[in-house]
């Protein structure tokens, strides 16, 4: 049984419209049709979901992108239920990694019901699937509590990668990737180059005197101290043919 | 922060293999599955079950353990490559080498004791065997 989960910003946005037409009469086509469950302002879309899944649903397709994902991995993942996703709009990174085509012919990807286990990164207990990043990195990493991992440039940025071009999702692992700009010969001749590290670890801890900010798939976090692990394949996810992994 | 057009977007590491890059400094005991890079710092112990790289910029203060090693940085403390231990000629090695096989390119530097297979130190500064030498 499905449930089509319509974001916010699908439903204002008159440009969508004709879009979502197509994608409700090819589902019906296709037979997977399901209820629609709409978010709204001061609509938990958790509890809509958690509420569905009592009913029956064992299949959540979120219309939406990566955002609208974000707000339901948690309810998803919890309830062992498959995620679909039907990307429409931008910042559909996660679908596109899954290789699931935008709009209209997503259904046909979903209808296939290729599903895929996949890992699922956790920071602070707030779960995340592509990855987290932090611009200003000057903090301590302490990793798999054996060894800990400083910046020594006076720029470097750090990302945490668990779904991305080149990381297995499957692995158990996620990435996490240094960049410092390293300034090679003196005065104007000088050229700054980005050297980059790349540690593939299950867990790690980032702490800092002054309180720091972390982009969790795109939304900022702040605080002084970030655990972040991973919980190998427990996100179900319908994928198709050209995922990335 | 950093853009650079001539960058792939996301690079490297497909296999699962670790890059301590310079400008990252590592302390403590550093074990890895896959094959290690290090053009950084690193102090304390470093293992790993595959190959080891250690770059020209790299600086080593630590025990290292590995199949197979290829070094052209600094290395302060002991080596041990199970299989083969190159030394290229920009390297520095102070502590003891315990490898199988060894290749040493002139102008590389070991102030320490080379032992080869059995662990038995075979030479201290004289050339080990036809395929063997050493620079010090």
């Amino acid at each position: 049984m499905y449930c089509y989960l319509y974001d916010e910003f699908i439903q204002e946005n008159k440009r969508f419209e004709r879009e979502l037409l197509r994608i409700e009469n090819r589902l019906t086509d296709l037979g997977v049709t399901g209820k629609v469950s709409r978010l709204a302002l001061f609509r938990d879309a958790q509890e809509m979901i958690r509420d569905e899944i009592e009913r029956g649903v064992s299949t959540i397709v979120v219309v939406g992108n990566d955002e609208t994902v974000r707000k339901v991995i948690d309810v998803v993942t919890d309830n062992e239920v498959v995620l679909g996703i039907i990307p429409i709009g931008p910042q559909n990174e996660l679908a596109r990694m899954m290789g699931i085509p935008e709009g209209v012919a997503a259904c046909d990807v979903l209808s296939a019901r290729r599903i895929e286990k996949i890992d699922v990164g956790i920071v602070n207990g707030r779960r995340f699937v592509t990855g987290l990043t932090m611009p200003n990195f000057h903090a301590e990493i302490t990793c798999e509590d054996k060894f800990r991992v400083t910046s020594v440039a006076r720029q470097a940025e750090l990302e945490i990668r668990n779904l991305a071009d080149v990381t297995d999702p499957k692995d158990g692992r996620f990435e996490a990737v240094i960049r410092s700009a390293i300034k090679k010969g003196w005065g104007i001749f000088g050229r700054t180059q980005l050297k980059e590290s790349v540690l593939p670890l299950k867990s790690m801890a980032i702490r800092s005197e002054k309180p720091i900010s972390l982009f969790v798939d795109g939304e900022e976090m702040k605080s002084t101290r970030f655990d972040i692990g991973i919980e190998p394949l427990v996100l179900n996810i319908i994928t198709g043919k050209s995922r990335v992994f | 922060m950093f853009k650079d057009k001539n960058k792939p977007a996301m690079p490297s590491s497909a296999s699962g293999e670790t890059i301590i890059a310079q400008g990252v400094r590592v302390e403590g005991d550093f074990h890895s599955q896959g094959d290690v890079i290090i053009d950084g710092e690193v102090a304390g112990s470093v293992e790993t079950q595959s190959a080891l790289t250690v770059g020209e910029t790299a600086k080593i203060h630590a025990d290292v353990k590995a199949k197979s090693a290829v070094v052209a940085g600094e290395v302060v403390g002991n080596i041990f490559a199970q299989e083969m231990l190159e030394l290229l000629s920009t390297s520095h090695v102070k502590g003891d080498v315990v490898t199988s096989r060894i290749s040493v390119a002139a102008g590389a530097r070991i102030n320490g004791r080379v032992s080869m297979d059995d662990g038995v130190p075979v030479s201290r500064g004289k050339k080990v065997s036809d395929d063997e030498s050493e620079a010090t």
